[in-house]
């Protein structure tokens, strides 16, 4: 397919920032998933990224539940692309639990549109990039639905000359009275060579409704360190204990037990 | 009370949507070609280099795209906007008596000279492409303080210091309009404060585009030296036309160590106007920007101004508040880029959207690698009067550090019903108290003003939510 500006947002800015979309090597081939879930339904799906390229779609139907769990582990190959949409209706929920244990490059593109009135989406991104690693984000969740409710929360840890970018965006369109969207980052940065960048958008064409975003970015809180040190944990033992914690808010959501025990064992063995 | 709407008024502009007759200015042909450079050159009696510097301004500026991430700009076509007029006076002058008539009594009707006696320091006002008048307090020249228009200032003894900074912060290459503004320039101000001075009362600036179809190309330059204070305010207005009207100055402000520059602005273009303004301040170690800013007026805005925080030390805060009716569109916001250690920034916004005004808060903050300890706290608050409005926002941050602490918060909302109430339960009518809760909602910025400009925007507030209960 060759090169493609992929993770374009809804809302362009200012382009001496780079933001507007980035420019990837897209390979050929593409594995796709489908899932469409009945109305009252429930699913859980679990993907492992070991493929560069891939693609999920999916549907909820009245009042059913996706949650869609994906980890991109270190040893996956060294770019990974995933692209994942999903239409909710009528009181249908999704649930994305994305956990970014390394890899060279991630782009990752998740866009959900919220049609039903009362749908909702929570989103719960997790990262933990070092080295030269970067991840490159795009959540969208577009609400239409009235009542429509979504929650993006991320959380993450950046190290060495590892680079991030997310943008979330929050569009809440004509129709969706009465619709509130949320969206939250918490990045702790470890080493004077990160870059992180936080992309967080608001866009409203409708009058009764709330959107709200947050973000806190920063090396770990002086007074937490002071406090654990004088308790009479060294500093560096205190920095891993932040840092994990940070992927713990996330992964401690995962709602599937033998995946989340999975990824608690193997921050263990990390610390 | 649930379900009922207020019905909330376009922006009233009669106040400012008067005009005279101008056929007796001279003015260049619309367009941009070599040769309308060469007339705006002539006209002003450049130096050598400034007539050099503005053809190259032509050549980048054709060369470079429009903008293409924010409000559309088509209905804006250089080929029929003028570029260059020049009122009915002859030059600058420094006593109102000898300003032509028609544009004095556009000036009183302004409120200028009066707020000159009572409460400023110095006063520009420019008329279309020419300052027209230019005073400064006696007591303000004596501590060393020069206020006085950027043209004259090009040929005296502070050639060389304009030469050395002019569109060096906003270098050409910008944004096309930027280059625009580099060819075209004519009328603005220069500011110097010395050393250690500190000008109690603030100075300001008042620029009317009176001309239908022309534009206003303004350079403010204010260099305020080390330890010294200065509180600029620039104040802006136009008559409605039914063609579109162009605004593309630039301001440049150069804070020096230790010193503060309060920069306030209460802008309200007439609705046909392009408002493609760029400000931009350097500050030096422990020095100080803080930007106050009322946008009120203007068909489409794109104005952001940006704080390099160079020195150590240095600060920047930005106050604004921005309100778009029918018609407008207003993309504002402001960039901070933080180029030294322990520098700290703090956004404050407020924007309403009413009548199918569109607002879109834009903003950077960049936190440069060497840029260790410094602190940044973005807060920007929207509330969406209807539902045929628009409210955006759109916050870009970048750190490059770890040694930064970054903070950002945003609210889209509504006028909650239950304050409302609570108001007319008190006797207040619904009107007046959505007006009252619109007044509060943008206290940030008028409590920031001097008490007259202060009750001025809280008038407009109030006249704007003036409605009929539907």
């Amino acid at each position: 397919m060759g090169e493609m500006l992929l993770n374009r947002p809804i809302a362009a800015t200012f382009r001496w920032l780079h933001v507007n979309g980035t420019k990837v090597n897209v390979p050929d081939t593409v594995l796709e998933r489908s899932v469409d879930v009945e109305e009252n339904g429930e699913e859980t799906v679990v993907t492992e990224c070991a493929t560069p390229n891939e693609k999920f779609v999916g549907s909820v139907g009245e009042n059913g539940t996706l949650r869609l769990i994906q980890i991109r582990r270190k040893e996956d190959p060294e770019q990974v692309i995933n692209d994942v949409s999903v239409r909710c209706a009528k009181g249908a929920r999704f649930e994305w639990y994305r956990v970014i244990l390394g890899g060279a490059a991630t782009y990752d593109n998740c866009s959900v549109a919220l049609e039903g009135e009362e749908s909702s989406f929570a989103a719960s991104i997790g990262y933990r990039l070092g080295g030269t690693e970067k991840a490159d984000i795009n959540c969208e969740a577009i609400h239409t639905g009235p009542k429509s409710r979504s929650d993006i929360y991320s959380s993450g840890v950046l190290s060495g000359q590892a680079d991030k970018l997310l943008r979330g965006t929050i569009d809440l369109r004509h129709g969706c009275v009465g619709a509130e969207g949320a969206e939250m980052e918490d990045v702790l940065l470890m080493d004077e060579d990160v870059r992180n960048r936080t992309v967080p958008v608001i866009l409203c064409t409708e009058e009764d409704v709330a959107g709200a975003h947050g973000a806190t970015i920063g090396r770990p809180d002086a007074n937490t360190v002071y406090y654990l040190q004088s308790r009479g944990v060294p500093r560096e033992e205190t920095e891993k204990m932040l840092a994990r914690a940070k992927m713990d808010a996330i992964i401690r959501r995962i709602p599937a037990e033998s995946v989340r025990d999975a990824l608690l064992k193997a921050e263990d063995e990390e610390a | 009370m649930n379900g009922e709407k207020t019905q909330v008024e376009d922006v009233h502009q009669e106040f400012y949507d008067f005009r005279f007759d101008e056929s007796d200015f001279f003015k260049v042909d619309s367009g941009l070609t070599p040769e309308i450079i060469s007339q705006i050159s002539d006209e002003k009696k450049d130096p050598a280099w400034m007539r050099e510097f503005r053809q190259h301004a032509l050549e980048v500026y054709s060369r470079m795209k429009m903008p293409d991430w924010g409000p559309s700009v088509e209905g804006l076509n250089m080929d029929n906007i003028v570029t260059y007029v020049r009122p009915n006076t002859e030059r600058m002058n420094t006593r109102w008596e000898d300003v032509p008539d028609d544009i004095k009594e556009t000036f009183d009707r302004l409120g200028i000279p009066q707020a000159e006696r009572t409460s400023l320091a110095g006063v520009g006002a420019q008329y279309d492409s020419e300052l027209v008048y230019h005073n400064v307090r006696e007591e303000v020249a004596r501590a060393g303080v020069i206020y006085t228009d950027i043209e004259s200032a090009l040929h005296g003894p502070y050639a060389d210091l304009i030469r050395e900074r002019f569109m060096k912060l906003v270098p050409l290459t910008d944004h096309k309009f930027a280059a625009l503004h580099g060819a075209v320039w004519s009328g603005g101000s220069f500011v110097y404060v010395p050393k250690g001075v500190h000008v109690d009362i603030p100075l300001q600036s008042y620029f009317r585009l009176n001309a239908p179809g022309a534009g206003q190309f303004e350079h403010t330059l204010i260099i305020v030296d080390e330890g010294a204070y200065l509180h600029f305010i620039e104040g802006c207005s136009a008559p409605k036309y039914n063609v579109a009207n162009l605004h593309a100055g630039c301001v440049e402000l150069f804070v020096g160590r230790n010193a503060t520059l309060r920069y306030s602005t209460i802008e309200n273009w007439s609705k046909n106007m392009y408002n493609l303004n760029t400000k931009r301040a350097k500050v030096e170690e422990g020095g100080k920007i803080e930007w106050v800013t009322g946008s009120f007026g203007s068909h489409i805005s794109y104005l952001y101004p940006m704080s390099i925080l160079a020195g150590r030390g240095s600060r920047s805060e930005f106050t604004g508040v921005t309100f778009a009716g029918a018609g407008q569109i207003l993309d504002t916001g402001c960039k901070i880029v933080h180029a030294a250690p322990d520098t700290t920034s703090y956004v404050n916004t407020r924007s309403i959207s009413k009548s199918g005004g569109e607002n879109i808060f834009r903003s950077a903050v960049v936190v440069e690698k060497n840029a260790e300890n410094s602190k940044s706290a973005v807060s920007c608050q929207s509330l969406m009067v209807d539902r045929i409005s628009r409210s955006d926002t759109v916050p870009v941050m970048d750190v490059k550090t770890n040694r930064a602490d970054i903070g950002h918060e945003a609210r889209i909302g509504r006028i909650s019903n239950d304050a409302v109430f609570y108001l007319m339960s008190r006797g207040v009518t619904e009107e007046e108290a959505r007006a009252l809760i619109v007044s509060g909602f943008a206290d940030n910025v008028s409590k920031e003003l001097p008490l007259e400009y202060a009750v001025e925007m809280n008038n407009l507030i109030r006249i704007e939510m003036k409605g009929v209960i539907g």
